[in-house]
């Protein structure tokens, strides 16, 4: 069952430079994706391409001066795109929760951890009083926090980077939501502590059959932990598939370039990505945004790619897609 | 860590504050050009007499001998001798601090009163007209020099309007004052049920605590804005977001955030103020602290001085230690 659909998706946002002209930048140029219930979904791109503002978008927490002037978010079947500031708080948190990269800021430092856990059903009004308290604790639990009838009185400012990410964890599934978007859920954490964490995460999310969307720039997560990807670059989705295919046939050059950048393949091939920056998203390039960078750049590359099928549900939006590379 | 741990170890940390600046006072009143002896002695001494009230003061010993027997008095809870009106420096503070400490409470009260929510309001819409108003309201009062303020609100409330009682003191003339019990005359009258001197107290306060409940208002309005907008903006309030808070909890969040650093700052506003005090002080013929420390300044009246000084210094101290208290209270991460 599909919970998330994105169809299309355009972000802009509208700013006025000191010369007060009034300048668009384009950040999101047509994304369109779908997690399905329990399926983890990765989204990975460059800083800039435009993933946190995708799941920022899905939340309904954009606000001025972004706007949408294109697309749709449908969440559980129902338009998230106009919803009011009301409707939308009762589907954040409830039904889609957010793991966010900063736990140790995230959290309110003047509550403890118990009774943010508690805040938390209370105000979506799934639970109160003592029956909030024991859920709290037995999700400590299950996110394997040791002693989690302590760490209920702890402060914030107690908690190490990986204790605070897992109390985020338990924050988003308190109220056992259908969706989880994990924005860069480990950045900041250990190496150690990140497989701790993604681990922990995977196995909820997989035992209670919830759709999860977990956005890096790792792509060692997006190949140990998801079933389904999509690459971004430019506010566009490049290529997208299952995670297997698109990892033993990248059709999109970006991709392939992407993944000879893991230090796995460095270490094997040697550098072989060639810098190279982003479009400005002031002013948008006609056709291919990556034909700068493109090694296989050519003049069909002028007009816009289409989403060429490769395989079943794999895809990748660039004229030479289905050519061998 | 407990309430008497924390008491000690501000007290530990006080005194050499306290101590230091004592020391600077006492050496930069007389590295100074002033010559009391010169003043206290009259036209008519002569060289002799000079040097006997010199001897008499100990001035003739070197700094640090008249420093160390200063310190001998001071432990005893004497504060020597104010030249002028030949009374012992505590007796003149302690007739003093009561009037300061009533228009400084007034104005710093009626500044946060105003202040913290205007400033909280202004941090909801950045830009927006009631920001933009505020700004200009406080500019406006961090501009004005407090003596302008006073004398024109003298010219235009009493002179030409005479709204205002004249600006001679903290009761009128005309009326009994109550036995003093507090210090402050209102607060007595009000004791006392003596309810014309009360009316008249309070006259008398409006037009002093208004010009400085302007200048306290000013930077409180500018810092709270500023505090708030950092809070909004914050992780966690962006979280809060995130996890489908309506807006009211986001707001209760958000001031419980802000409120630690708002006392923190009114607290400063406070001890700062209480230095400030003398130009309106001096304005109005309010007779407090401060219009007496100035007038020690001028005259060289180094006990007065140095007394003066340090009462602003403990009071500085007590204060800070009085929000750091709260503080702790408000805040986990201090106790930690």
């Amino acid at each position: 069952m599909t919970l998330l659909a994105v169809q299309d998706l355009h972000v802009e946002f509208a700013t006025r430079g000191l010369d007060n002209r009034l300048r668009v930048a384009q950040a999101l140029n047509g994304v369109s994706f779908t997690v399905a219930a329990g399926e983890v979904v990765g989204l990975v791109g460059e800083t800039g391409a435009g993933k946190s503002l995708t799941a920022l978008a899905a939340m309904g927490l954009l606000r001025p001066p972004a706007r949408i002037p294109h697309g749709s978010i449908r969440f559980e079947g129902r338009e998230i795109i106009g919803l009011s500031d009301r409707e939308l708080e009762k589907i954040r948190g409830r039904r889609m929760a957010m793991i966010v990269q900063s736990p140790l800021t995230s959290l309110d430092p003047l509550k403890r951890i118990g009774d943010q856990l508690v805040r938390m059903q209370r105000v979506h009004d799934t639970a109160h009083g003592a029956a909030a308290r024991t859920k709290a604790e037995a999700m400590l639990a299950a996110v394997r926090i040791p002693d989690p009838a302590r760490r209920m009185r702890a402060w914030p400012h107690e908690l190490s980077g990986g204790m605070a990410q897992r109390v985020l964890i338990a924050m988003a599934l308190v109220n056992d939501p259908a969706l989880i978007i994990a924005d860069e859920p480990t950045t900041g954490l250990d190496v150690t502590v990140q497989a701790q964490v993604l681990d922990t995460l995977r196995d909820i999310v997989a035992a209670r059959n919830l759709g999860a969307l977990v956005i890096t720039h790792d792509l060692g997560v997006v190949a140990h932990y998801c079933q389904r990807v999509a690459v971004m670059f430019a506010g566009r989705i490049v290529e997208d598939g299952p995670v297997r295919e698109v990892f033993s046939r990248p059709s999109h050059p970006y991709t392939r370039a992407l993944i000879d950048s893991t230090p796995g393949r460095i270490a094997q091939l040697g550098w072989t990505v060639t810098g190279g920056t982003p479009p400005d998203l002031y002013d948008l390039p006609q056709g291919c945004l990556y034909r700068d960078r493109c090694p296989r750049a050519a003049t069909a590359c002028l007009a816009a790619p289409p989403r060429i099928a490769v395989s079943g549900t794999h895809g990748a939006a660039c004229h030479f897609a289905g050519e061998a590379a | 860590m407990s309430l008497g741990g924390f008491l000690w170890r501000r007290a530990l940390v006080a005194l050499p504050v306290l101590l230091g600046i004592l020391f600077l006072t006492f050496m930069l009143v007389r590295i100074g050009d002033q010559d009391p002896v010169a003043m206290l002695a009259g036209p008519m001494a002569d060289a002799p007499m000079l040097a006997r009230i010199r001897a008499e003061l100990m001035l003739d010993q070197p700094l640090l001998t008249q420093f160390w027997a200063y310190l001998g008095r001071l432990v005893q809870g004497d504060l020597g001798l104010s030249w002028q009106g030949n009374a012992p420096v505590t007796q003149a503070i302690a007739d003093h601090l009561p009037a300061t400490l009533e228009l400084v409470t007034l104005a710093v009260g009626i500044g946060a009163l105003v202040g913290v929510p205007v400033g909280l309001r202004a941090a909801e819409r950045p830009n927006g007209w009631f920001d933009q108003a505020s700004r200009f309201g406080s500019l406006f009062g961090f501009s004005l020099p407090t003596y302008w303020l006073g004398l024109m609100a003298i010219f235009v409330f009493f002179y030409l309007l005479g709204w205002a009682p004249a600006p001679m003191g903290r009761v009128s003339m005309m009326v009994t004052p109550p036995e003093v019990l507090t210090g402050s005359v209102l607060l007595d009258s009000l004791l006392a049920g003596n309810g014309e001197a009360a009316w008249s107290a309070a006259a008398q306060l409006v037009l002093p605590v208004g010009c400085f409940a302007i200048v306290a208002t000013a930077p409180i309005i500018k810092h709270t804005r500023a505090i708030a907008i950092e809070v909004m903006g914050s992780d966690y309030i962006r979280y809060a977001r995130a996890c489908g808070f309506p807006r009211r909890i986001i707001r209760r969040i958000a001031l419980r955030a802000a409120l630690v650093p708002v006392i923190t700052f009114v607290g400063s506003e406070f001890t700062s103020l209480l230095a400030a005090a003398s130009l309106i002080e001096f304005v109005f013929a309010w007779g407090g602290l401060g219009h007496w420390g100035l007038n020690a300044i001028l005259l060289g009246d180094f006990a007065a001085v140095q007394g003066y000084v340090l009462v602003l210094a403990i009071a500085s101290v007590l204060v800070f230690a009085l929000v750091d208290l709260v503080v702790l209270l408000l805040e986990p991460r201090a106790r930690a």
